[in-house]
């Protein structure tokens, strides 16, 4: 034990509350793990007895199951349609991040070095668009995507709703960050005969690297863990994207619990990986201005 | 200044101008003639089956009325072979659900009538079932004065141009079957538009302004004038034409109906005749002149006879439409005319052309929103002002509007609870409900999600704490999974059999609860689901301040003798509020629009109770289909959280300005 100066509290009582907030915040994280591996379909993780003791009753607590088994997870790729629906929901997001990446890059450049008459109405256009959840918007844009467009229960309409939801946000972080790049180097560049598109591919967005990682992590998460446009837009059980499908396991009467958790396991660990390494882009680049959820 | 480099001739401007407008309004207003007429065509041909039909089922009926198999059966034959342009007609009853008759050339040997339906005949039966349900409905509308809505003739134009009719069979009152009727396609009578009136509406005002220019020379206000007047005359001459030939359609219909209804007349006469039945009661063919609610459309008088003074009533309304059309487009021509003739069509294509580079750097991610934002919401709004739902959404919109009868439902009913013998009862689907459920909700969210991410921050934050970054990635977990997962997870964990929430409670002895089944209990689920995955933002925001707060802040008042609460009172809270106040302001906004929580975890349970604002609006589009309903209540969000946006920029200025 160290020795504390005047005024400082003791730590034991921080370290109990905080192991305690760690221990709620981790559990649902382990009972999911533990249905997982369980084998079983039934959110319980162990049996109670009909006279159940005290004992029993500490027994289904535990994150721990009675069994432990990877049926669930060969299950989830034999029996159910889950690798489809890993199929769709990677297709969907990749294509959302380049579509997303490369328009919010090239509209946020022009905002970021160009003055031109309705500039400002575009970029406060970007800005109110963040404000309203996409939610809102459902029944036109389920009108216009099935009924007009004929693009129902397909990669491309999903992809084009994902990628105008992330476009404003995207645009505000990378123009912050193009207006960090010194405008020197695109003068110096013009000087020696570069054209107005080479300065853009070859000079600012490789300088940009950040931001366009953090842009297009921003994009793939969305494609990736969006649910209610997915299961509006996507009818037929092989278009699930993978939110929708998890849903399906266990919405309504359905009650498959272990397919379920397996599934969340195989969804959120690389969006979680992903998320720990990148968070502090992220935090910057939300309170950066960004409102929508 | 960059418009002096270049002098522009005002003569040429508007001469483009005009050529421009005219190329727009004549255009429109011809293709609305255009359409009129082939809506003139389409019409006629339709009316014309339909009386056929009418005359068809008048003989039929009264074919039935004496002896039902055999009759008919004549009837149908002689019916066919006297209407070339009938390609088959079908006769089924109900009873037996037989095909009594048929000239159908698929109806022969084997298959001839009268047989029993085969299974594949089973939409003929159905369609006859719906006629009748319609017929029955209708029946109701107008005792109780009604609007009649039911169809009670089915009419369907097929591919080829020919029509698929049903029409009910009744005797006594009660509808004993189905006549069902095709024809052969008739051939398009639609000659193809003229050019010639186009060139000549637009040719010779541009040449009449050109001698008219030489004539006045570089003088603005005189050449806007006379651009503008020859525009005016070139629209009207269009319009007159219009009006014209929509008049002279309009009477063309009037008599080839009055004319066809005689000559039916004429035939079923003749039929009956032949039949050895008698013509009593008299035939009335004007009476077969209906719309598919079988309700006379009072053009014919019951003999037959064009009633011209409803046909000039008909004229009148026609022109009044037409001309109406022909304003709007008028004004817009007129709006084109002047944006090009006073330079701003100039100048817009001189700012694209000087900022070309920067345009086409933005016009892809903009044309984008466009498509799938601004056009929706446009299109969302117009929506909210009809009652649009899962039934009509065929028709168009115009046909659907109701006004501000939406949002008047929604924000006018106030009967949020009503007394009973068994105490309060809540109305859960009344707005206001929602709208103070949402407000509870957002506000217990916030509240906690600050005060657990505080707590925890300043913990964190302690000076030589061990296992310090253990415990911040352990407790950021939660913002890192998906929100749908962790809303499933916490569905799963109170679960009523099988969940750990429940086991808990027994074992401190209690019954286990259905938590979704109460207000209450479903509401601190849906609050333990949202506190557990929205705390560790706050933690993070708070954090990330307390660290940025200088050490010698505190060593200075630690010197001046300040206690650890007048230390946290005047340097920790003031340095937070930076942060925590853009913090607060996202988190109110998510927190109002947690879908995900609230529709996978409670799903609105028990009736509604816990729905929020957004899962409402879903809600009422997706599992009640009204469509216009669910647009006014999202366009009341849309409100709410536009005004929360104008605040939320005033309080930020407001502490911009302080800091």
């Amino acid at each position: 034990m160290t020795r504390r100066g005047p005024g400082e509290v003791a730590h034991w009582p921080l370290h109990l509350f905080v192991g305690a907030m760690v221990l709620l915040t981790v559990y649902p994280i382990l009972w999911v793990a533990a249905v997982a591996i369980s084998g079983g379909q039934t959110p319980a993780l162990a049996d109670v007895p009909q006279d159940a003791t005290a004992a029993d009753r500490v027994r289904t607590l535990l994150p721990w199951p009675e069994t432990v088994s990877g049926a669930n997870f060969r299950a989830l790729f034999t029996d159910q349609p889950f690798a489809r629906w890993v199929l769709n929901s990677t297709i969907v997001a990749a294509a959302t991040t380049l579509l997303g990446v490369f328009l919010a890059s090239t509209a946020a450049y022009a905002f970021s070095r160009f003055r031109f008459p309705g500039r400002r109405a575009g970029l406060m256009s970007f800005l109110v668009a963040q404000m309203f959840p996409g939610t809102l918007m459902l029944i036109p844009l389920y009108i216009i995507i099935v009924q007009m467009l004929g693009l129902g229960s397909s990669w491309l309409g999903l992809v084009l709703v994902y990628t105008t939801t992330a476009i404003p946000l995207c645009v505000w972080m990378m123009k912050g960050y193009f207006d960090t790049i010194p405008k020197e180097l695109e003068e110096s560049a013009l000087i020696d005969g570069a054209s107005q598109a080479t300065i853009f591919f070859r000079i600012v967005l490789p300088l940009a690297k950040p931001a366009v990682a953090v842009t297009a992590l921003f994009s793939f998460m969305t494609g990736w863990t969006e649910f209610i446009q997915a299961a509006t837009f996507m009818n037929k059980e092989e278009m699930y994207t993978i939110p929708v499908g998890l849903r399906f396991f266990v919405g309504g009467f359905s009650q498959q619990w272990g397919y379920f958790a397996a599934g969340s396991i195989v969804a959120a660990l690389p969006v979680v990986v992903l998320f720990l390494f990148l968070q502090k882009f992220l935090v910057s680049g939300l309170t950066a201005g960004a409102v929508k959820g | 200044m960059r418009a002096r480099t270049r002098p522009l001739s005002h003569r040429r401007r508007f001469a483009a101008g005009l050529a421009v407008a005219l190329l727009a309004g004549v255009g429109l207003c011809l293709a609305l003639v255009a359409a009129t007429r082939e809506e003139a065509l389409a019409e006629r041909a339709e009316r014309k089956a339909v009386i056929t039909l009418r005359a068809l089922a008048e003989l039929v009926e009264r074919a039935a009325g004496g002896e039902p198999g055999e009759a008919v059966r004549r009837a149908v034959a002689r019916f066919a072979a006297t209407h070339p342009e009938v390609r088959s007609v079908r006769v089924v009853t109900f009873e037996g659900i037989r095909l009594e008759a048929s000239s159908d050339p698929a109806d022969r040997g084997a298959r001839a009538a009268p047989r029993r339906l085969e299974r594949d005949e089973k939409p003929l039966y159905d369609l006859g079932q719906k006629l009748r349900a319609a017929v029955a409905e209708n029946r109701e509308s107008t005792a109780a004065a009604e609007a009649i809505l039911g169809e009670e003739i089915a009419l369907e134009r097929r591919p080829d141009g020919g029509f698929a009719l049903a029409a009910p069979v009744e005797r006594g009152g009660e509808v004993l079957g189905l006549v069902q009727m095709r024809t052969e396609p008739a051939p398009q009578g639609a000659a193809a538009p003229s050019w010639l009136p186009f060139l000549a509406a637009w040719l010779a005002p541009v040449l009449v302004f050109a001698l008219l220019a030489l004539a006045l020379g570089e003088r603005r206000a005189p050449l806007a004038a006379a651009a503008a007047a020859l525009l005016a005359v070139a629209l009207g001459a269009v319009a007159w034409l219009g009006l014209r030939v929509a008049a002279e359609e309009r009477r063309e219909t009037g008599r080839q109906l009055a004319a066809h209804a005689a000559a039916e007349a004429a035939a079923t006469r003749q039929l009956l005749a032949e039949l050895g039945l008698p013509e009593a009661p008299p035939l009335a063919p004007g009476r077969w002149d209906v719309d598919v609610q079988r309700r006379p459309r009072q053009l014919l008088a019951a003999a037959g006879t064009l009633d011209e003074g409803r046909l000039g009533e008909l004229v009148r309304r026609d022109a009044s439409r037409l001309t109406r059309a022909v304003a709007w487009i008028a004004a817009a021509a007129l709006a084109l005319l002047a944006f090009v003739g006073f330079g701003g069509a100039a100048r817009v294509g001189r700012d694209l052309v000087a900022h070309r580079a920067a345009y086409v750097y933005t016009v892809p991610a903009l044309l984008a929103m466009l498509l799938l934002v601004f056009f929706p919401f446009l299109y969302g709004l117009v929506l909210s002002f009809t009652n649009a739902n899962i039934y009509n959404s065929n028709k168009p919109l115009a046909e659907l509007w109701v006004g501000l009868a939406n949002f008047g439902d929604i924000l006018a009913d106030w009967r949020v609870f009503e007394r009973t013998a068994e105490g309060l009862v809540f109305d859960y689907q009344n707005f206001y409900w929602t709208l103070g459920f949402t407000t509870v909700w957002t506000v217990s969210n916030v509240l906690i999600g600050v005060s657990i991410g505080l707590a925890l921050a300043l913990a964190l934050n302690t000076r030589g704490l061990r296992l310090r970054p253990l415990y911040r990635v352990l407790l950021i977990l939660p913002w890192a999974m998906p929100n749908y997962i962790s809303a499933l997870i916490f569905r799963g964990m109170f679960h009523q059999q099988f969940g750990v929430v429940n086991q808990l409670r027994q074992l401190f002895g209690a019954a286990p609860l259905a938590w979704f089944d109460s207000p209450l209990t479903s509401f601190l689920a849906l609050l333990t689901t949202n506190g557990w995955l929205s705390f560790p933002f706050m933690m993070v925001v708070s954090l990330g301040a307390l660290q940025s707060i200088p050490a010698d802040l505190y060593e200075a008042a630690r010197v001046d003798g300040a206690t650890r609460w007048q230390q946290f009172r005047s340097i920790t809270l003031p340095s937070l509020r930076p942060a925590l106040v853009p913090a607060v302001i996202l988190s109110v906004i998510w927190t109002f629009n947690q879908f995900n929580v609230v529709y996978l975890v409670s799903a609105g349970e028990p009736a509604g109770a816990t729905e929020i604002l957004i899962t409402q609006a879903f809600k009422i589009a997706f599992e009640q289909y009204r469509y216009g309903y669910a647009a006014a209540y999202s366009m009341l969000i849309f409100l709410i959280l536009l005004a929360y946006g104008i605040w939320q920029n005033r309080v930020t200025k407001a502490t911009e300005a302080i800091a």
